[in-house]
């Protein structure tokens, strides 16, 4: 080890990189098999990771609703959130036998050349989350992440009466999710309430960078009132803690409260709101999400198309360009007025 | 006991010279953190401020500690790779083991005092397991802990169903929140660890046999040194290091994240190579790398406090550190391995 050379221990390290990324999640996620011997052929579904909270949700759905819709599914292949496994895994699923597969892409360009050859084997994708940049899908299943940074926009202009400051925990910028809270969060104080400053701290959905930045913005603008975080999962019990240091987790009713709003939609998340500790969250919809993903994955192995416009189930089929077709699902805002609101899927996994 | 009386005796006539120039190393970051700070001063006068500083230094002790075990086993002429696992999976079998099962524990319900001793234990473990494989099995380090970080990793998933744990027993709470005199208890905490690592390694004679080892292995062997114990406590005191840093940002964060540390491996090697700490082993000191440290938190810091936009904070991260490596290599007139 001590006479290695430099390029090598860097050629080393950069391994290391490679095989530290990858080596986060296991297969926890992919322990459930449907059942119910379902018209039609078999499905196949790919789960993104098995390190967060809203993943393990979706997970724990996509067996319940198979067997809901009476769908025979294969047992579920997850690709730890490395985009080199989900093509080894279609691939798979493909020589099983799948007659349609349900992936969520996190890397939403390099799925393009595998989407291309499953076009070419006829079977439908659908993905899940995400909008792949390139490549035929039969619909993409996606909440309105636009609609999340417009909403805790307009959650907190409200609340502060449309001036002071606030800071803002970005995702990574190299997500498509990210990207589009963002953007739309930006442009809608910009053009609502021109009276609010916005920090917008980039975080690469890091908890430890979020609360580094609330440190140092605090010290900086001891005045700021407003935190919108992007996802309540990461970002949540960091927040919290560094309030509680500064002595600023106080009711909404006293001046020095300071107003959260979240994303994502975790049962902790709730836990908060009830106490008054975060006044909001956005729920990202895991139920909705896997009932549609495995819903639009029957009705195309049996032959069914869809057009855009509304759907029967309060959303909105758009058409994102290119013929590809994208179910916006709508992603209740939560308050302490309906956070006991057994329709919320973070009321529904318990604790 | 006798021999390692004369290998004690036996440095001297190197040890003057090889103190000086580590010095000289040591120092060599100096001018780098004093340009950040006046970089910072004029960025914002809230740089400045107590309030801010204290917010520099704390977020930084984690990353401090794990950079500390990091240095004294580089400079012992080994790797540890597993060290940004071992602050995500001691905490959270430790919290695991004693929480309800409905919180995401394991079900044993142990007493919620065990925690701190079974998180520290966990982290000693690891450092002995990694021992065994590298000195018994004589595999290389490199690989041994990059498998164990893997493992380790897989493992705090694997028990906690992936999912974080919030509710965290007070007593893990405490030390990264507590604040004493007026600092935050992780901070004395980091200071009085760095503090006796720099004397130990600077001035005992078992710290003094870390550098022999990682300088020469059979020459210290020769020197009638105990290599092998040596490096098993070095990895050893590793694992607890970066247990007891998981600890902190349990504290601090105020849960267990099921992706705690992941990546942060690359951190702590450019801070301890910023601070002058060889790859190669036998050479660098603890009082750089905890330069290193500070250099890349000031940084951040400054970077946060000057809303650089977030398309291009990476890139200028990047290049500060670039410059800050240069103005050491610039300032100190010595060649950088």
């Amino acid at each position: 080890m001590r006479h290695i050379s430099r390029p090598a221990t860097a050629i080393l390290m950069a391994a290391a990189l490679a095989a530290g990324a990858t080596g986060c999640g296991d297969d926890a996620g992919s322990g459930g098999t449907g059942t119910g011997s379902g018209s039609g052929g078999q499905i196949g579904i790919d789960l993104p990771r098995a390190d967060s909270d809203f993943w393990n949700s979706y997970a724990k759905y996509v067996p319940r609703f198979a067997t809901e819709l009476g769908i025979n599914l294969m047992t579920p292949t997850n690709s730890q959130n490395d985009v080199a496994k989900l093509v080894a895994n279609a691939q798979a699923l493909q020589s099983q036998g799948a007659k349609a597969i349900v992936m969520a892409p996190q890397d939403t360009g390099a799925i393009a050349s595998t989407l291309t050859t499953l076009e070419s084997k006829k079977i439908p994708v659908v993905t899940v989350d995400t909008r792949p940049d390139k490549g035929k899908v039969f619909m993409v299943v996606r909440a309105d992440n636009r609609a999340y940074g417009q909403k805790a926009c307009e959650f907190l202009g409200e609340k502060l009466g449309g001036k002071g400051k606030v800071i803002e925990f970005q995702g990574s910028l190299s997500s498509i999710n990210g990207r589009d809270r963002s953007e739309a969060f930006i442009e809608c104080m910009k053009s609502k309430y021109p009276g609010i400053t916005v920090f917008e701290e980039p975080t690469e959905w890091e908890g430890t960078k979020a609360a580094a930045a609330l440190q140092t913005r605090l010290a900086q603008h001891p005045d700021i009132k407003g935190v919108y975080m992007q996802a309540g999962g990461v970002f949540l019990a960091p927040t919290l803690q560094v309030l509680k240091s500064k002595n600023l987790l106080v009711p909404p009713e006293d001046p020095k409260h300071m107003f959260v709003v979240s994303n994502d939609g975790i049962p902790q998340e709730f836990e908060a709101i009830r106490k008054g500790e975060i006044d909001a969250t956005v729920s990202q919809p895991a139920d909705l999400y896997a009932k549609y993903a495995l819903f639009y994955a029957k009705a195309a192995v049996e032959g069914k198309t869809f057009q855009p416009g509304p759907t029967d189930h309060g959303s909105t089929i758009i058409d994102v360009g290119g013929g590809t077709l994208e179910d916006q699902l709508p992603a209740p805002l939560v308050t302490k007025e309906n956070v006991d609101d057994q329709a919320l899927w973070g009321n529904q996994i318990g604790k | 006991m006798t021999n390692s009386r004369t290998v004690a005796v036996a440095p001297p006539a190197a040890a003057p010279r090889r103190v000086r120039l580590a010095r000289f190393r040591d120092l060599a970051l100096v001018p780098a953190i004093l340009l950040l700070v006046v970089v910072g001063a004029v960025i914002d006068p809230v740089f400045l401020t107590k309030a801010n500083i204290t917010n520099v230094l704390q977020q930084q002790t984690e990353l401090s500690l794990l950079v500390l075990a990091e240095a004294i086993i580089l400079i012992a002429g080994k790797f540890d790779l597993s060290l940004e696992s071992t602050i995500g999976l001691a905490p959270a079998l430790a919290v695991g083991l004693v929480i309800p099962v409905a919180s995401n524990g394991l079900g044993t319900d142990l007493p919620v005092a065990l925690a701190i001793p079974l998180c520290l234990l966990t982290g000693l473990a690891i450092g002995a397991f990694n021992g065994l494989l590298i000195l018994r099995f004589k595999l290389s380090a490199f690989i041994v802990t990059l498998g164990m970080l893997i493992v380790l990793r897989g493992l705090q998933i694997g028990l906690t169903g992936g999912q974080n744990l919030f509710d965290i027993p007070q007593s893990v709470l405490y030390l990264g929140n507590a604040v004493w005199l007026g600092l935050p208890a992780s901070i004395w905490i980091c200071g009085a660890l760095f503090a006796a690592g720099i004397l130990a390694l600077g001035f005992l004679r078992h710290g003094r046999a870390v550098y022999a080892i990682g300088g020469n292995v059979d020459a210290a062997r020769a020197a009638g040194i105990r290599t092998d114990r040596v490096v098993w406590i070095v990895l050893m005191l590793g694992g607890l290091l970066a247990a007891l840093a998981g600890l902190l940002m349990t504290g601090r964060l105020g849960s267990v994240a099921s992706a705690q540390g992941d990546g942060m491996i690359f951190t702590v090697f450019a801070a301890a190579v910023i601070g002058g700490v060889s790859l190669d082993g036998g050479k660098g000191t603890l009082f750089g790398a905890l330069c290193g440290v500070i250099v890349l938190g000031l940084i951040n810091n400054i970077l946060t406090l000057g809303g650089v936009s977030a398309q291009w904070i990476q890139a200028i991260y990047g290049a500060i550190i670039l410059v800050a490596l240069i103005l050491a290599r610039v300032t100190s007139g010595k060649a950088q391995d």
